[in-house]
């Protein structure tokens, strides 16, 4: 069963937002990286990129497929992750934590409340 | 284990059969429909793993049908060709066939989920094994079929081959007489005729092998059991 922080908020599409003010930090969910098998290669949007909710922005691949990212919300990339450059394995080993994509400066603070609540995704995931 | 590429060609614009010739004096067991693990040997770290299209009885050569996707596959499509050297983990993988006389083996597959499956025709085939196989293959559009005259060519030599095919994005008007739409029960269920004896096989996006699960287990009723799956085949 995947872990789902109850702090978070969630789009379908399995990337997760934790909001501090007016910026959101973004990763993609334990069910995601579990789906993906082992991450092998993340390619992360530019610094600076201003990227609209649901618009692809990054990609993800993993031993057997890549996928696209969709931002989940709007705003600014202010800082990206370096680390997973040279170890994408952060992506499987802590999602959540040290596995995350990148920072982003919202341009709609409403847009994290519109997303899944951790309960919520966890239905979806389940089936 | 570094190989050689001996060969490419390609099946559609994007997607392209890489045989990999075995080292001298290499001998490994291994069982059709498993995959193996790819890497080029300046970047070690960045591995893919692909279902062979050949089978065990392939000696000599492994044979991998890649689409563009990711840095793997565009390189691969793009840019492989005969003489390339290539890293290659040995085969492994569970999503074996089940061979026997009473069996019909009901593979579904989406996209580039298809090519196991030509390694359990040609095994099937080359052995003349007596079970029965049946293929229903879920693609866009009729340009998007991997393998098309092959499992035709397949389909004659073989009678207990059949191949089908759905196309899900075809544009209204288009020339395709073939099935149209998504997989669903009811066209599974057409192509069942002992239930007990039928083993269910689906390879492809996981969006298509989650989907396809849910169709037999929940809706056929289908025994886990009798059910193998694959996502990205």
């Amino acid at each position: 069963m995947s872990n789902i922080p109850s702090d978070l908020r969630y789009a379908k599409s399995h990337e997760w937002v934790r909001v501090a003010g007016d910026h959101a930090t973004v990763g993609i969910t334990d069910h995601a990286q579990h789906e993906l098998t082992d991450v092998v290669f993340v390619e992360l949007p530019q610094v600076h990129r201003i990227v609209k909710a649901g618009e692809a922005c990054a990609v993800v691949e993993s031993v057997k497929t890549a996928s696209d990212i969709y931002s989940p919300v709007s705003g600014q990339i202010v800082e990206i992750n370096a680390a997973l450059s040279n170890n994408p394995g952060l992506v499987n080993t802590d999602p959540f934590g040290d596995g995350w994509f990148y920072k982003i400066k919202l341009s709609d603070a409403a847009e994290p409340e519109a997303m899944l609540a951790a309960e919520a995704y966890g239905k979806q995931v389940q089936g | 284990m570094e190989m050689t590429v001996e060969s490419v060609k390609m099946e559609l614009p994007d997607t392209k059969t890489l045989r990999v010739t075995w080292p001298p004096d290499y001998e490994i067991e291994f069982k059709t429909g498993q995959f193996i693990t790819l890497a080029w040997p300046d970047t070690q770290n960045y591995k893919r793993a692909y279902s062979l299209s050949s089978c065990a009885l392939d000696r000599g050569a492994f044979e991998v049908t890649v689409k563009r996707d990711g840095k793997m596959g565009t390189r691969i499509v793009d840019w492989a060709k005969a003489g390339d050297k290539i890293m290659v983990l040995p085969p492994a993988g569970r999503f074996l066939p089940v061979f026997e006389e009473t069996k019909h083996l009901l593979c579904i597959a989406g996209g580039s989920g298809v090519t196991p499956f030509r390694g359990f025709v040609r095994e099937a085939t080359l052995l003349k094994h007596p079970t029965r196989i049946t293929i229903l293959y879920s693609v866009r559009t009729p340009s998007d079929i991997i393998f098309h005259d092959e499992f035709r060519q397949l389909e004659k030599e073989n009678p207990l081959v059949s191949f089908h095919v759905t196309c899900t994005r075809l544009p209204e008007g288009h020339e395709w007489a073939g099935r149209r739409g998504r997989i669903t029960a009811e066209w599974i269920r057409e192509h069942i005729q002992d239930l007990s004896q039928t083993v269910f096989y689906a390879c492809g996006p996981n969006e298509l092998v989650n989907s396809t699960e849910a169709l037999v287990l929940e809706e056929l009723k289908v025994p886990k059991e009798q059910m193998r799956t694959e996502k990205w085949g």
